[in-house]
C-alpha cells in the first residue's frame, strides 16, 4: 500500500506534470521572431510525445487503483450489553468505512465530524431509511438494527464518500 | 377541616410515595375520624422521563449520574442504561422537574436532555452552525469576488488584444496579480485544497479534488510563467498568466455553494413547519388550578385547558366545552372540525372559537404530530430505484473524470504541442465536470415531495413507494371505511310477529344484548338503534356467547337462544327466513346489509343496516377513473349491496364476498394480471391484503398513523387524497427525471465541450472561467427545479 506522502505526489502528479512541461516547450525546434498566439501548433520532439504519454497513462492507472481499486481496512463493532457500537471519524470520508457487525443486534454508530466540507453534513443509511444530519465537532450517533446478513452501504447526502456495514449471520445461525 | 390538617394526618407511607393531598378524597366520620380514599390515579403523581446523557465514558460514570440523579429530591428512581447512554428516571412533578435533574447531572460533570428536547436543542445548534457557515461562505464570496474582479479587468487587454488606455498597466503585471489572488486561494479556496487532501488519504475523490485539481493546475501553470517568462518567451509564446480564471472559479464555486445551500435549506422547510406546529407549552389543572408548564411536563392523564386561537399541545379526548378546529396543517382538510365531548383532538392543531379542556393521551413522541415528523424524516432517508444509475455513476464518476483530463491533456500535447491549450483543456474539464448535480437529482426532488405530501395529510414510507405510485394501473378500494364512512346504522327494521305488545322493543333488546358481546362495527349499530328506539337500563346477561366469524352472534339471553347473522348462516342453521325474504331482497338491492335475527331457531325480525357513502367518494372515482387506473372495489359484503355502492360511485368491477383472509389473494390475482396494483384501505383488517399490494394506501381516521403495513398513509379518510398522492408522484417522478436529464447532459455535453472537441472544428475552446460557472450553477440548478414541487397542487377536476 501506499504510504500517504506518496499519494500527495501521485495526485498532484498531474499539475506538477504539466507544471515541467515549459522546460521541455523550450527546447522544442520551433523559432518565432515575436511571441505568438498562444494555441499555436509547436513541433515537440517524439521521445517528448512518448514521455508525456506514457507518464500520463501511468498516471491514469495509479490514481484508478487508488480511487477504485485500493481496499480499506475493515473494523469490527464491539459488542456490549446488546448493543453493538463503533466509533467513525467523519474527515475526508468515514474512518473506518467498513464496519463489521453480527445480524439481529443492534447497532450504534457515532459518528464524529471533524470536515467542515458540506458534502459531509449529512449521512444516509438508505436500506434503514435513516438520514442524519452531523454536526461539526461533535458526535452524533445513528441507531439501526441489521436484521439479514448482507452489505448495506451508508453514504454522505451526494453520495460522493461512502462506507459499508457488513453484517454476518449471528451465532444462533451457525 | 382545612386541607393542611388532612395532610398532616396522612399516613407516613402515603407521604413516602408522594401521594399528594388533591389525589385524595376524604369524608369526616362522626366522632371525628375521617377515610381517606386513595384514588387509583396515584401512578399518574410520577411521571417518566428519558433523558439522552452525555459525556459518559464508563460504566463508573453511569453510576455516578445514578447517584447524583437519586439525590434529588422528588426523583423516585433512576435507571441509567451506559449502552444507550440514556437514564430513565421517576420522579414527582410537583417536587422537582427535568430542568433540576438535568442541573444536577450536570454538576456531576455531565450533561442530559429530555430526549424530545434534545431534539430541539440540536436543531438550534445545527441551525445557529448553518447560519455561520453561511456568512463566512457570503464574506469568502465577497472578498473573492472583489479581487476576481480587480484581476479580470486587469486582464482584458491581454485577454481581448485590445488597447485599452483606462486600465493601468500595474494591473496586468503579473506579480500584482500573483500576489491579489493569494489571499483567495489561501483562504477562500482552502476547504478546497485541504478537503481534495483528506479525501485522497481516505481513497476518496469528490468535488474538491476537481476543483483542487482544476484550480491548481491553472495556479502552478502562472506560477511558472510569472518566475520563468522567459521559458516562454524563448519559445515564441506569450508567458500568459491564469491567476484571474483560478480566483474566479473558486469565487464562482462558493457562490455556488452558498445558493445550493439557501436553496436546500428550503427542501427540508416541510419538516421545519411541522416541528414548528408543536406548543412549546401547555396550560394544564395542577392541584385545581390552571398552570401553564413546559410541553415536556405534560403526562398523559393531565387536563389540558386549550383557550381559542392557541395551538393544542398534546393528543387527547375534549372531556369538556366544544370548539372549531384548524387541522389542516395535520390532515390537510382545509374546513375546520367541530370538537365536542368524546372527539379527539391533535396536538399542533389551532383551535379556533372555543375554548375546551381534553385529557392528554398521547404526549412526547408518542403524538400524532411526533410520528409523521417522524415517517416524514424517514422517508426523507430512504432512496428510490431510480436513483440505481446515478449512484453508479457517482462511485466512479471523479476518478474517471481525472482520467480523462489526463487524456486530454495527452492528446492536444501530441497533437498540437501546445501546452498552453492542452492546460487550459485539461484545466476546463476538471472544472466543468460535476458529480454534486447527479448526486442532488433525486434526494431533493424526493425531500421536497414527501415534505409536500405531509403538508395535504400524505405520509409516505419511503422514495421506492412514492416512485412505484406513479406506476399505478389499478387500484382496488376496500369498500366499508374507504368508500363509506365505515359508521354503520340501521335503517330498517321489521318482525315477523309485528309491534303487538311491544314485540318490536322486546325483541330489539334480546338482539342488543347480545351483540353488545360483539365489537363487529354492524353490532354496535344494533345497540345504538336499540338504545334510540327506547332500549334503556342495563341489557340483559348473556350466556354461551358465541361469534362466528363472516356469520353472525349467538347467546342465550335468560332460556332463550338468540342468533343474529346473514342469511346463509341462518340457512346453514336450516332456520326457514321465507317470511321476510323479499323484504331482505328489497333492502340489499338497495345496498344496505341485513342482519337476521332468529330466537330459538325460529326467525323473528330482521334490520336493514347501510353505511353511508363519504361524500367525497364519487368524485375521487371519477377523477382515479380520469386518471386512465382500473379502479376496483374489494368487500366482504354481498355483492347486491356491493353493486349498488358500485352504482352509485361509479365503480364496474367489483370483487364481493371476500373474507379478510382472502383479500390479499384477490390482490395477488389482479397483479397476475400483469398490472401495478395499489390497495386503499383501513390499515388494520386490510393488512395483509395492503402489504400483498405494489403500494398499499392506508386510510387513517384521523389520529391513526401507526400503520405499518402500508406505503402510503392518508391522514385524513377523504378518498381525493389518493388521487394527490398519485399526483404528487408524478410531479415528483416527472421533476427528478427533470433532474437527472439535466444532470447527464450536463456532464455528457459539458465534458467534451471543455476537453476540445469543438476546437478542430469552429476553433473554440471553453474559457475555464465559463467551465466554473456552468459548474457552479449546475447543482444550483438541480436543487432549484426541485423547489418548483413546493408549487404543486391537487387537481381533482383534472
Amino acid at each position: 500500500m501506499l504510504s500517504k506522502p506518496k499519494i500527495i505526489s501521485y495526485s498532484l502528479g498531474l499539475i506538477l506534470g504539466l507544471a515541467l512541461a515549459p522546460m521541455s516547450v523550450a527546447e522544442s525546434p520551433e523559432e518565432t521572431a515575436k511571441p505568438s498566439n498562444n494555441f499555436t501548433r509547436i513541433e515537440q520532439p517524439l521521445p517528448l510525445k512518448v514521455g508525456v504519454t506514457l507518464g500520463g497513462l501511468a498516471l491514469i492507472g495509479c490514481e484508478l487503483w487508488w480511487f477504485l481499486f485500493g481496499k480499506t481496512k475493515a473494523k469490527k463493532a464491539k459488542a456490549d450489553s446488546g448493543i453493538q457500537e463503533i466509533d467513525i471519524t467523519v474527515d475526508g470520508g468515514y474512518e473506518p468505512d467498513i464496519i463489521l457487525v453480527e445480524a439481529g443486534q443492534a447497532l450504534r454508530v457515532n459518528f464524529f465530524r471533524k470536515d467542515p466540507s458540506s458534502c459531509l453534513e449529512t449521512v444516509i443509511f438508505p436500506d434503514f431509511h435513516k438520514a442524519v444530519d452531523l454536526q461539526l465537532e461533535r458526535t452524533t450517533s445513528v441507531e439501526v438494527t441489521p436484521e439479514k446478513p448482507g452489505k448495506y452501504i451508508f453514504h454522505c447526502g451526494m453520495n460522493m464518500f461512502r462506507g459499508v456495514v457488513e453484517v454476518k449471520g449471528d451465532r444462533a445461525e451457525h | 377541616m382545612s386541607g393542611d390538617r388532612g395532610r398532616d394526618r396522612l399516613p407516613a407511607a402515603a407521604e413516602k410515595s408522594f401521594v399528594k393531598f388533591h389525589y385524595i378524597a376524604w369524608t369526616l366520620q362522626s366522632g371525628g375520624d375521617f377515610i381517606l380514599v386513595l384514588e387509583s390515579r396515584y401512578k399518574k403523581v410520577m411521571e417518566t422521563a428519558n433523558l439522552q446523557l452525555k459525556g459518559m465514558g464508563c460504566a463508573a460514570c453511569a453510576a455516578s449520574i445514578e447517584g447524583a440523579i437519586q439525590g434529588v429530591r422528588g426523583v423516585r428512581e433512576c435507571n441509567v442504561n451506559f449502552a444507550m447512554s440514556q437514564a430513565t428516571v421517576k420522579y414527582n412533578p410537583r417536587e422537582t422537574n427535568l430542568e433540576t435533574i438535568g442541573q444536577a447531572v450536570t454538576e456531576a460533570g455531565y450533561s442530559a436532555f429530555p430526549l424530545q428536547e434534545m431534539d430541539e436543542v440540536e436543531e438550534d445548534v445545527q441551525k445557529k452552525a448553518q447560519q455561520a457557515e453561511q456568512k463566512e461562505l457570503t464574506r469568502k464570496v465577497i472578498w473573492g469576488g472583489t479581487i476576481g474582479v480587480v484581476l479580470v479587468v486587469g486582464s482584458l487587454p491581454a485577454m481581448t488584444g485590445l488597447h485599452l488606455p483606462f486600465i493601468p498597466t500595474w494591473m496586468h503585471n503579473a506579480w500584482v496579480q500573483l500576489l491579489l489572488s493569494i489571499p483567495v486561494m489561501v483562504w477562500c479556496g482552502k476547504g478546497f485544497f485541504v478537503g481534495a487532501w483528506k479525501a485522497g488519504k481516505r481513497r476518496t475523490a469528490d468535488m474538491n479534488t476537481l476543483v483542487a485539481l482544476g484550480t491548481g493546475a491553472a495556479y502552478l501553470y502562472s506560477l511558472f510563467a510569472t518566475f520563468f517568462p522567459s521559458l516562454f518567451l524563448d519559445r515564441g509564446l506569450q508567458p500568459e498568466v491564469y491567476y484571474e480564471p483560478a480566483v474566479v472559479i473558486i469565487t464562482l464555486i462558493l457562490l455556488g455553494r452558498l445558493l445550493e445551500n439557501r436553496a436546500k435549506g428550503q427542501t427540508s422547510e416541510a419538516i421545519r413547519k411541522l416541528m414548528g406546529l408543536q406548543a412549546k407549552t401547555a396550560r394544564v389543572i395542577r392541584d385545581g388550578e390552571s398552570v401553564e408548564i413546559p410541553i415536556q411536563e405534560v403526562v398523559v392523564g393531565d387536563i389540558v385547558v386549550v383557550r381559542p386561537g392557541e395551538k393544542i399541545p398534546v393528543d387527547g379526548e375534549v372531556i369538556a366545552g366544544t370548539s372549531q378546529v384548524d387541522e389542516s396543517m395535520v390532515t390537510g382538510e382545509a374546513i375546520p372540525v367541530t370538537k365536542k365531548p368524546g372527539d379527539e383532538a391533535i396536538g399542533g392543531t389551532i383551535n379556533k372559537t372555543g375554548s375546551f379542556q381534553l385529557r392528554a393521551e398521547r404526549v412526547g413522541k408518542d403524538t400524532v404530530l411526533a410520528q409523521i415528523v417522524k415517517l416524514v424524516r424517514e422517508a426523507q432517508g430512504s432512496k428510490a430505484p431510480i436513483q440505481q444509475l446515478a449512484d453508479r455513476i457517482t462511485a466512479w464518476f471523479v476518478p474517471a473524470v481525472m482520467a480523462i483530463a489526463i487524456t486530454t491533456f495527452i492528446i492536444w500535447f501530441n497533437v498540437t504541442g501546445n501546452f498552453t491549450l492542452a492546460t487550459i483543456a485539461t484545466v476546463s474539464v476538471l472544472i466543468i465536470a460535476c458529480p454534486c448535480a447527479l448526486g442532488l437529482a433525486t434526494p431533493t426532488a424526493i425531500m421536497v415531495g414527501t415534505g409536500k405530501g405531509a403538508e395535504n395529510g400524505i405520509l409516505i414510507k419511503g422514495a421506492d413507494s412514492l416512485e412505484l405510485a406513479h406506476k399505478i394501473q389499478a387500484i382496488v378500494l376496500d369498500k366499508t371505511g374507504t368508500i363509506t364512512e365505515g359508521k354503520p346504522s340501521v335503517t330498517n327494521y321489521v318482525t315477523v310477529k309485528g309491534t303487538a305488545d311491544s314485540n318490536e322493543i322486546k325483541l330489539l333488546s334480546l338482539a342488543a344484548a347480545v351483540e353488545q358481546n360483539s365489537e363487529h362495527p354492524l353490532a354496535a349499530a344494533i345497540v345504538q338503534y336499540a338504545r334510540s328506539q327506547g332500549v334503556t337500563g342495563p341489557l340483559a346477561e348473556v350466556g354461551e356467547f358465541a361469534a362466528i366469524p363472516g356469520m353472525g352472534v349467538q347467546g342465550i339471553v335468560g332460556d332463550r337462544l338468540v342468533q343474529i347473522g346473514t342469511q346463509r348462516w341462518m340457512d346453514d342453521l336450516s332456520i326457514d327466513t321465507k317470511i321476510l325474504a323479499s323484504t331482505g331482497e328489497d333492502w340489499e338491492a338497495q345496498a344496505k346489509t341485513t342482519a337476521w335475527i332468529a330466537v330459538d331457531k325460529e326467525i323473528a325480525g330482521l334490520v336493514g343496516i347501510a353505511d353511508a357513502l363519504k361524500p367525497s367518494s364519487t368524485e375521487a372515482v371519477r377523477a382515479l377513473k380520469r386518471m386512465k387506473l382500473e379502479v376496483v372495489m374489494l368487500t366482504g359484503d354481498n355483492r347486491q349491496t356491493a353493486e349498488a355502492i358500485g352504482r352509485e360511485v361509479g365503480i364496474t368491477r367489483i370483487i364481493a364476498q371476500v373474507r379478510p383472509d382472502q383479500k390479499a389473494a384477490e390482490i395477488k390475482a389482479l397483479q397476475a394480471e400483469g398490472k401495478i396494483v395499489a390497495m386503499v384501505g383501513d390499515g388494520i383488517n386490510d393488512a395483509p391484503a395492503l402489504a400483498q399490494a405494489d403500494v398499499g394506501i392506508a386510510i387513517g381516521t384521523g389520529t391513526d398513523v401507526a400503520i405499518a403495513a402500508s406505503d402510503i398513509t392518508l391522514i385524513s379518510g377523504d378518498l381525493r387524497s389518493i388521487v394527490t398522492a398519485i399526483q404528487l408522484s408524478h410531479a415528483t417522478m416527472k421533476n427528478i427525471r427533470q433532474n437527472l436529464f439535466f444532470a447527464y447532459i450536463y456532464n455528457v455535453c459539458g465534458i467534451p465541450i471543455a476537453a476540445g472537441i469543438l476546437y478542430p472544428f469552429f476553433g473554440w475552446l471553453l474559457n475555464p472561467v465559463i467551465a466554473g460557472a456552468a459548474m457552479a450553477f449546475s447543482s444550483v440548478s438541480v436543487v432549484t427545479n426541485a423547489l418548483r414541487l413546493r408549487k404543486f397542487k391537487p387537481q381533482i377536476y383534472v
